[in-house]
């Protein structure tokens, strides 16, 4: 048994050896880690036949058992099989990969086994993330934090798409627990913060690659990818295989769903986005590639109607995700300091202007953006928060909102009636 | 077939993960079930101990009688475990055997689902034979006797008593959902339809 009071990383104990005689060693050590033999989760296909569904509940029946040994076991054991089991690293990077996501075209079968099953491994992967972030069980059971910190980056305990996995599998109702895990993981380590740095590039180039797909282009990827002049003709959204277009509206509507629990589950990562000019790229891929893509779900010709529905409700979501993500965007890092009342006001309140003017070209996204969040109520609370704000702007950015309403048909809503009536 | 994921893109596109080839099977179910057989049977019980539990405070006649079901119950581990192992994981598999039948009167999915989850495929038969001869061996014995021993000598038993991380943690099931913006068009252009004509 470790010593207590005394961070794990710095204990040592003493237990019996292979040959039965007693030994010293760190807490921390790989002999100490049992040989247990993860096994992968493995992803059930849609047609599996009733000895691949066996085999599935096999796979998830020993994942379970193991788990539940693991999460049973005392905090120095438990380390040491995360630290030193690459099974277990395996089997849980598995999970994260495979799990199904609700937004999945297709779902596991309804068997009540399946299903039982993957509730019960759904909570017991959760636990078992949940405990490799805690750095302080109890008053016992402790690490000390910088080296908590190099442990699981250094082993890749955690990185940013594990972190974007967890969001999405388990942020919907677990969003407050989430938020002290991935909060505590980028305390504790702040070389995550240089990760999500260098991931953001990586999200905006799977937007490009959507609109390079899709054979659209925006300001930004033609700036990294310039087309080749031989290059041969793309296809487009309308003449691209049915497969391959069903693949893009899941590819989006997994990607802004999983950009958006983030930012929702995680506020501090927003800065980070922001600077790599994320609300720019993602408003310029929203005006380029939402009208054609709803024009591709309504005109191209699908045998099976009920598939149509389903891309069309998909590429809505998506729309409704990446609109709320840079309301999210805004608000936490131009809006809370505002409502806050933190110095520099007039700075963040400068910034949010600079935002929504940089809104004005793309139409749609305004829109779309202003009937979800109302613009005239951000401008109200400049006028209330900050009495020096020029009005002449705020006037210009709220033509703009009515203009992108007028040139898209759309009636000006009520609130932007309802404000120019009262100023 | 894999979905198209972001954490997928960023996985093969970015530097900010240990790259691992994940196609590379590391454990089959073979494997898998070896590995726990070789647990199971460094666990606290063993066959010695069933032999002498079953034979102790017992007159000449009954020892007989047990020392039989034993000797079936080693056979029939013999035809689940597969005739291509040593004695040692013949016992261990009567030991999984009496552990698993010894509060049982017939072979329920429940049994089933755990023989096959330690040994893989086995000969049903094999399972009859197996909690008929444990039942007749616990019979002469007192309920409570026979499960303190198992209680007593069983580590799997004694580790499920301890406490788990996470078990006053309030977990929920909620997933994300669609949710879209607007309908589909064409129920609404639908309706316009029927009302023009």
């Amino acid at each position: 048994m470790a010593s207590a009071r005394v961070p794990l990383d710095e204990q040592v104990v003493t237990e019996p050896g292979p040959v039965g005689k007693e030994r010293t060693l760190p807490a921390l050590h790989p002999e100490r880690k049992e040989d247990r033999c993860f096994v992968p989760y493995k992803l059930l296909v849609e047609d599996a036949s009733p000895a691949e569904v066996e085999e599935f509940l096999e796979y998830v029946r020993f994942i379970i058992e193991d788990l539940e040994w693991l999460l049973a076991l005392p905090h120095d054991k438990f380390w040491c099989q995360v630290l030193f089991d690459e099974s277990l690293q395996m089997c849980l990077e598995s999970y994260l990969r495979h799990a199904p996501r609700s937004l999945d075209i297709t779902v596991l079968p309804s068997s009540p086994a399946v299903a039982e099953m993957q509730r019960s491994i759904h909570k017991t992967i959760f636990l078992t993330f949940l405990r490799m972030a805690t750095h302080k069980e109890s008053k016992e059971n402790f690490f000390t934090p910088s080296v908590f910190g190099e442990i699981i980056y250094e082993n890749f305990l955690f990185d940013i798409p594990k972190i974007l996995d967890l969001c999405v599998l388990f942020g919907k109702g677990n969003g407050h627990l989430l938020h002290k895990m991935i909060d505590n993981i980028f305390t504790q380590q702040p070389s995550y913060y240089s990760d999500l740095e260098e991931t953001v590039p990586t999200v905006l180039r799977v937007f490009d690659s959507i609109l390079d797909k899709c054979g659209l282009q925006c300001e930004g990827a033609t700036a990294i990818e310039p087309l080749r002049l031989t290059a041969h003709k793309q296809p487009t959204a309308m003449s691209m295989e049915q497969q391959d277009f069903v693949d893009i509206l899941l590819y989006l509507s997994d990607s802004t769903t999983t950009i958006h629990a983030f930012m929702d589950i995680f506020p501090a990562a927003c800065t980070t986005f922001l600077s790599h000019g994320f609300l720019g790229r993602l408003t310029l891929f929203y005006e380029a590639a939402v009208p054609d893509l709803e024009r591709a779900v309504r005109k191209r010709n699908f045998d099976d109607k009920g598939l149509q529905e389903d891309l069309w409700r998909r590429l809505s979501h998506s729309c409704r995700k990446m609109v709320e993500s840079a309301h999210l965007l805004l608000h936490h890092t131009c809006l809370q300091p505002i409502l806050e009342g933190k110095e520099n006001m007039q700075t963040f309140a400068e910034e949010l202007l600079q935002h929504f003017t940089s809104f004005l070209p793309e139409k749609r996204f305004l829109a779309d953006y202003n009937e979800q969040f109302p613009i005239t109520d951000d401008i109200s609370l400049l006028h209330q928060a900050i009495p020096v704000i020029d009005e002449t702007r705020t006037s210009y950015i709220l033509q703009g909102v009515e203009s992108a309403h007028d040139s898209l048909g759309r009636g000006r809503p009520q609130s932007l009636v309802q404000f120019r009536a009262f100023s | 077939m894999s979905h198209p994921r972001l954490t997928g893109a960023l996985r093969s596109f970015s530097n900010v993960c240990k790259k691992e080839d994940f196609t590379e099977q590391r454990y089959d179910l073979k494997t898998k079930r070896l590995k726990r057989q070789e647990l199971f049977a460094k666990e606290g019980l063993t066959w010695q101990k069933i032999v002498h539990f079953c034979s102790e405070h017992q007159d000449r006649a009954k020892q007989q009688a047990a020392s039989q079901e034993l000797k079936s119950l080693l056979l029939a581990a013999k035809q689940i475990v597969g005739a291509d192992h040593g004695q040692e994981a013949i016992e261990s598999a009567a030991v999984f055997l009496f552990e698993t039948f010894h509060n049982k009167d017939h072979v329920g999915t429940e049994e089933t689902r755990s023989i096959r989850q330690m040994f893989g495929p086995f000969p049903s038969v094999a399972a009859e034979t197996s909690c008929n001869c444990v039942a007749r061996l616990v019979a002469p014995l007192e309920n409570s006797n026979v499960e303190d021993f198992i209680q007593t000598h069983s580590s799997h038993h004694n580790s499920k008593r301890g406490s788990s991380f996470g078990r006053n943690i309030v977990f929920s099931y909620d997933c994300y959902t669609l949710d879209p913006l607007e309908d589909f068009p064409s129920s609404s252009s639908h309706k316009d339809m029927s009302l023009d004509m």
